[in-house]
């Protein structure tokens, strides 16, 4: 299952991930009265202020179910019929994704060195499986290079990012192969 | 700790191949029996004093015995540090040593000689960035030309980004979700 043997890095394929995603619960509205509101409905007001929080604020990330991209996705495939405005949703969801995916780009080129720990606040879990291998491994290759052991003291003042934040004592590896 | 992660690098491919690259050393002592190092003159021997090119593997041996002393090969020379410091970006480090970063850090760690290290982490700095930048961008057929400048360690980085991308959009396009393993494909013949 998860795969340790992949050279890669990345813990859970796409979907593996889709499987997990499946024992969050929805609600399910049962058909037998037509009259019934889907829970849905209620969904795209919500998006729509997730959308426009996402496109406001550069740094952060908006709550939203871990497993959002691969709930929407079940949704979409085997539902479809009982998503009232499914276009206005469906796209209001890659808008989402979108921005949150650019979110994620802009903020790992400029965290460029000094940092060996990120943390991202409410990142849903398909965007952390994507990031994961590529991060994981650059940030690896900045820890080594950015050492006591390979920097003269009087550099390691003067190779500098303002902006990146404080996240902490650099602490030893533990190898995890 | 410090053990494990030896062990751990024992069997790494990469960190074989980097330790291939070959460094310059000068010979401290005069050693017997080597003439296949130095093989500009006759005399199976290699006299101190002598400047070589070992392996890595082979220098750092017999620099942790005090045999030699080791120097930073030309691919970290000033003109590629110039290069760097003008446009890492563009700099094909894949030519001047494919194991750019992972030799530099060895030979740092082996010497203590720490003057490249800036240089390292600078030229890592920026490259990372166009890395980052092109493994999510570009589509999926074509690699661009910059990939042939990357080092081992870069093009690593590029792979891992793209292959978790295209496994992502290829999830999302869909598909069967159940699929039959395929070794029950076959009829098994039964068993007389």
């Amino acid at each position: 299952m998860a795969g340790q043997s992949d050279p890669s890095g990345s813990t859970f394929t796409a979907a593996e991930l889709e499987f997990l995603a499946e024992d969050e619960t929805v609600e399910i509205v049962p058909n037998m009265r037509m009259d019934t509101l889907d829970f849905i409905c209620g969904q795209y007001e919500k998006l729509t202020q997730v959308l426009e929080a996402e496109r406001d604020s550069l740094d952060l990330f908006q709550p939203l179910p871990f497993h959002y991209v691969e709930i929407s996705r079940l949704l979409f495939d085997h539902a479809r019929d009982d998503i009232p405005d499914v276009y206005l949703v469906r796209s209001l969801i890659e808008d989402i994704k979108d921005v949150r995916f650019h979110k994620i780009g802009t903020g790992m080129e400029k965290l460029a060195g000094r940092a060996s720990a990120i943390v991202l606040k409410h990142i849903s879990a398909m965007e952390v499986n994507i990031v994961r291998p590529f991060t994981a491994r650059a940030l690896e290759t900045f820890y080594k290079l950015d050492s006591p052991e390979m920097l003269p003291d009087s550099e390691r003042g003067a190779v500098k990012h303002s902006q990146v934040a404080d996240h902490g004592q650099r602490r030893p590896l533990r190898p995890n192969r | 700790v410090g053990l494990f992660v030896r062990m751990a690098k024992y069997y790494d491919i990469d960190d074989i191949l980097a330790e291939d690259e070959l460094v310059p050393a000068i010979f401290k002592v005069a050693a017997n029996e080597v003439g296949l190092i130095d093989s500009s003159d006759d005399t199976n021997k290699v006299e101190s004093g002598s400047k070589v090119e070992l392996p890595f593997w082979l220098a750092s041996e017999l620099h942790l015995r005090q045999a030699v002393s080791v120097g930073f090969p030309r691919c970290f020379n000033k003109r590629t540090q110039e290069e760097i410091k003008a446009d890492a970006a563009h700099v094909d480090l894949r030519n001047r040593c494919p194991y750019f970063y992972e030799l530099g850090c060895k030979i740092v760690l082996l010497t203590g000689d720490k003057s490249i290290g800036p240089v390292l982490l600078v030229a890592f700095m920026t490259r990372y960035k166009e890395v980052l930048i092109k493994a999510h961008t570009t589509s999926l057929t074509v690699a661009p030309k910059s990939l042939t400048l990357l080092t081992n360690e870069e093009a690593k980085l590029y792979e891992a980004a793209r292959s978790s991308t295209a496994a992502m959009k290829k999830w999302r396009m869909g598909g069967p979700r159940l699929q039959k393993a395929s070794v029950l494909g076959r009829k098994r013949k039964p068993v007389e």
